[in-house]
């Protein structure tokens, strides 16, 4: 039994990175169609730096990210804040509503801020298609991840530490800034850092909401695939591939730290 | 903490910085249909940058542009049958003759067409057929027929469909022996269903530059493509070949036109005037292997692309060909059968 | 993380006054409350109101109002009965459900194992399970256009044990799409699912055990139970998204397996009909709610959190 647990596992972990061991093998054959092996060659990295498409594409996903996650983390903190501490009315709708994009499949939500922001266009000439239209997007589904990570969080909070501030004379920013905010940062960079892959790694609502000139790298493997897999899109997403890996590696252990910290 | 603010701020910063623009031209056109250093050249010689946005069939192009590409872009490439849609749409934006003095450059059955009288919306880019582009043996060539694709006796091995509605629906009322522009419901319903019987049997729909690509990779036997991308696929692989079938195909025109909405709208029309220069002409078709409907640039085109009868066909193939028109409100059907194709 | 229960006398705010609580939801809810409720709320509504709209001869959005979106999705349109968006539809709920399962499946025997393993080698294990999971889902995809390549041994291996015909490529093709589905949500499901586990008393496996249970029945009666949360959740994560998915059927399946995400974008694409694209995704949201609030109401029974 024990063995056949340890056979499968294997098998399943080599499952879940055959797809990406095949794209970095297939990253340096020389043949530029098929999955033929006709060589071994660095040539196709070399093509990526007098890519245009590519950088630019990379630039966006980055400033587009960037931009989205910054918005998002404070407006989904606050969110978080506000959802655990106080009530409003239509509080419990709109605790539902937080979890919509969560859930629904992103093609639902890309093609409802199209046909949004097409309504708007026609109406008040706003919200031409761009790196604009991409950056509010993302926030939309951004902000929900990020509040309830940090919701958890402040759930997680020994109200007694708050509680003391007070005690002490603290009034409620004081207790907010020096005692609530630090305990919840490690929640707060955790929604962040979970918004900030979600935005670099979305292709459907950046699909449906992008201009001239915005293109991101989700987007321009997509088209590229659809032409044919060549080795210079293997280059590209190998390149990816392992900024993820490194990222993955790095926020693991920075957590380790943190947990041990606290 | 403020280090890694002030980090952020400065990442923030050059980001931004490198996205600072000088004057820029927003080109929205099929995949590898222009040479990237025509862009180049135009970037050079007008100070300014190209973007390049890129579709794969003109019905998604329409739906884009409908859908606020009307003020992004600047040009865009439709072919003949979706220039009369797009004026009556309102999304072209008249041409002022007096900025592209090249126009006299064009041959004459390319000025002045009946989709676009004058050449107020349009100016011709490219001209070319729809074919089939096969990979087969030299000692046993394929029947010239659309039948490789909708009769399963004559089925070479795995081919792709060309994913376009007018495209791939004229392939099936060409085999029934009908005209490209049938209204005819019934005609329309036989085509539909002879498509769908052939997309059982295939490995799916794509747009022609990955259809050609699919059959050089060997992942497909047979593929249905258009003139340019049979060209370049046969220099790429001397194995395979582009022909018309025998009953009959269709001829178009890409046309180059400037958005009704377009952000650089002087810029647009110098673009124009600058494809329509004599050595650019020649540099364009060279590249995308299309014909040229420019009499200027004749004489710069590579001689065995002029005598290469996939690219300029002779009367006698001439005669096989149709051209599609705008089907007006008739589109809609098309429309609707294709959905059905799609979705089943 | 572990959360403490808190004091039902603890009350947040109570220091305030109506006013100061009113003005602290304000600024601290209001914005992200605002944002949603434009960028959010009236998109989704929008969808819905433009589903009962006409569409032009060239896939303008123009009135009058009609059903005849709803009408098509019935089987309804204009050359003759089809009932085609009923099949997409239970098509895609099939292959959301059939996804979810072979994830269980999959999922299973993994959490079991990072379980077993000593608690230095845990956090390895579960970071290379979250590894995959954190690389873009487009790359991981299209990957398995190349791996399931005519000439691939793994092709060659589906057609000798039979599960594909010869001559028949896996890709396109449902098995392909399959696969892939399982490949992206399997990490959805072997997190949850791992956290249940990792909690289990095994004693009340043993018990059972020694009162001469064999062994599916120590899993029904002393196991399950005990990760029945962890599964489940993992299965709402994994099925309601695979329901709606669109880029792996539409990389893995081309146009042979339709579902209801490509439904949806090819009327906001190609076929420009906004109308009816819109009906269909707001039928889809509909489902998808239904979902999550009968999710919900289990969930309020069981316990507050969620996730």
């Amino acid at each position: 039994m024990k063995q056949l647990l340890n056979i499968a596992a294997g098998l399943l972990y080599l499952f879940l990175y055959a797809p990406i061991a095949v794209v970095m093998v297939y990253s340096f054959n020389s043949a530029r169609f098929g999955a033929r092996w006709t060589g071994f060659t660095t040539n196709w990295y070399g093509a990526l730096l007098d890519n245009p498409a590519a950088l630019s594409a990379a630039r966006n996903t980055l400033l587009l990210a960037v931009l989205s996650t910054s918005i998002a983390t404070v407006l989904g903190t606050l969110l978080g804040y506000g959802l655990d501490r106080f009530n409003f009315p239509g509080k419990r709708f709109f605790s539902r509503l937080l979890y919509v994009p969560v859930f629904i499949p992103d093609i639902i939500l890309a093609v409802a801020l199209l046909l949004f922001y097409s309504l708007v266009r026609s109406w008040l000439g706003l919200f031409d298609l761009g790196l604009t239209t991409m950056v509010i997007a993302h926030v939309t589904f951004q902000i929900p991840f990020v509040a309830i990570v940090v919701r958890s969080r402040l759930v997680g909070l020994d109200p007694a530490l708050e509680e003391a501030a007070r005690d002490l004379g603290a009034n409620g920013w004081q207790t907010f800034t020096h005692v609530t905010l630090p305990l919840i940062l490690p929640g707060i960079m955790a929604g962040g850092m979970l918004a900030f892959t979600l935005s670099l790694d979305d292709f459907v609502v950046s699909f449906f909401t992008s201009g001239p000139g915005s293109t991101t790298l989700p987007i321009l493997i997509y088209s590229s695939v659809k032409r044919g897999i060549t080795p210079d899109i293997n280059a590209l997403s190998t390149l990816i591939i392992l900024a993820s890996i490194a990222a993955t590696i790095v926020i693991t252990m920075l957590q380790r730290n943190q947990r041990a910290a606290t | 903490m403020k280090k890694s603010a002030i980090a952020f701020l400065f990442t923030l910063f050059m980001t931004f910085a490198g996205w600072a623009s000088t004057t820029q031209l927003n080109l929205y056109i099929w995949s590898e249909y222009i040479d990237p250093k025509i862009a180049a050249d135009f970037e050079k010689q007008f100070d300014c940058k190209v973007t390049i946005d890129l579709y794969e069939d003109a019905e998604s192009m329409l739906a884009k542009v409908q859908n606020g590409g009307v003020s992004l872009y600047d040009v865009v490439v439709p072919p003949d049958h979706i220039v009369p849609a797009m004026i009556k749409l309102k999304l072209l934006a008249p041409l002022r003759h007096e900025n592209i003095p090249n126009l006299k450059n064009l041959d004459p059955q390319f000025a002045n067409p009946s989709y676009d009288r004058g050449n107020r919306h349009s100016v011709a880019y490219q001209w070319g057929t729809v074919g089939v582009f096969v990979r087969q043996p030299k000692d046993r060539p394929l029947p010239q027929t659309w039948g490789i694709f909708f009769d399963p006796k004559l089925q070479p091995g795995p081919f792709v469909l060309i994913d376009s509605v007018r495209d791939m629906l004229g392939a099936a009322l060409k085999y029934q022996g009908h005209s490209l522009n049938s209204t005819d419901p019934q005609q329309l319903k036989e085509a539909r269903d002879l498509v769908l019987e052939a997309k059982k049997r295939s490995l799916g729909f794509e747009g022609s530059v990955g259809a050609k690509n699919r059959v050089l990779a060997r992942t497909a036997r047979a593929a249905i493509v258009y003139s340019g991308e049979g060209a370049r696929g046969v220099n790429d692989d001397a194995e395979t070949v582009y022909f018309i079938p025998k009953e009959g195909s269709q001829i178009w025109v890409d046309n180059l036109a400037v958005l009704a909405k377009a952000p650089h709208r002087d810029l647009a029309e110098k673009f124009l005037n600058f494809i329509l220069e004599a050595k650019v002409g020649a540099k364009l078709s060279n590249f995308t292997q299309y014909s040229s409907p420019n009499k200027a640039a004749l004489p710069f085109i590579r001689s065995q692309d002029l005598k290469n009868p996939s690219i300029y066909p002779p009367p006698e193939l001439r005669a096989r060909l149709e051209v599609l028109e705008d089907l007006g409100a008739k589109t809609r059907l098309y429309d609707e059968i294709w959905t059905q194709i799609k979705a089943r | 993380m572990n959360a403490k229960p808190r004091d039902a006398e603890v009350q947040y705010g109570a220091h305030l006054t109506p006013g100061g609580h009113r003005l602290c939801s304000a600024i601290t809810s209001g914005p992200a409350v605002l944002w949603l409720s434009i960028f959010l709320l009236i998109p989704l509504v929008a969808v819905g109101a433009i589903s009962f709209f006409s569409r032009g001869a060239y896939g303008e959005i123009e009135l009058p109002l009609t059903l005849e979106s709803y009408k098509r999705l019935l089987g309804f349109g204009q050359l003759g009965f089809d009932p085609l968006y009923p099949v997409i539809l239970l098509r895609s709920l099939a292959l959301g459900a059939g996804t979810a399962l072979l994830c269980v499946l999959a999922a299973l025997p993994l959490a079991f194992f990072i379980a077993r393993l000593r608690p230095r080698y845990k956090t390895l294990a579960l970071t290379l399970v979250v590894i995959p999971f954190w690389t873009n889902l487009l790359i991981r995809t299209y990957a398995w256009q190349i791996l399931f390549a005519p000439e691939s041994w793994i092709t060659r291996a589906f057609h000798y044990l039979g599960v594909v015909n010869a001559g028949e490529p896996l890709y396109p093709g449902v098995l392909a799409v399959a696969i892939g589905m399982v490949c992206d949500f399997l990490p959805f499901m072997v997190l949850p699912l791992y956290a249940s586990v990792e909690k289990i008393d095994w004693s009340l496996a043993e018990a059972a055990m020694d009162l001469g249970a064999n062994r599916v029945q120590v899993f029904r009666h002393a196991l399950l139970p005990q990760i029945a949360p962890g599964l489940v959740a993992g299965i709402v994560l994994v099925f309601l998204p695979a329901t709606g998915q669109f880029v792996i059927p539409d990389l893995l399946g081309g146009a042979k397996t339709v579902m209801l995400g490509n439904a949806i974008q090819q009327q906001f694409g190609q076929s420009r009909d906004w109308p009816f694209g819109s009906a269909i995704a707001f039928v889809a949201l509909g489902l998808v709610m239904l979902g999550l609030t009968c999710y919900a109401r289990r969930g309020a029974k069981e316990g507050p959190s969620l996730l």
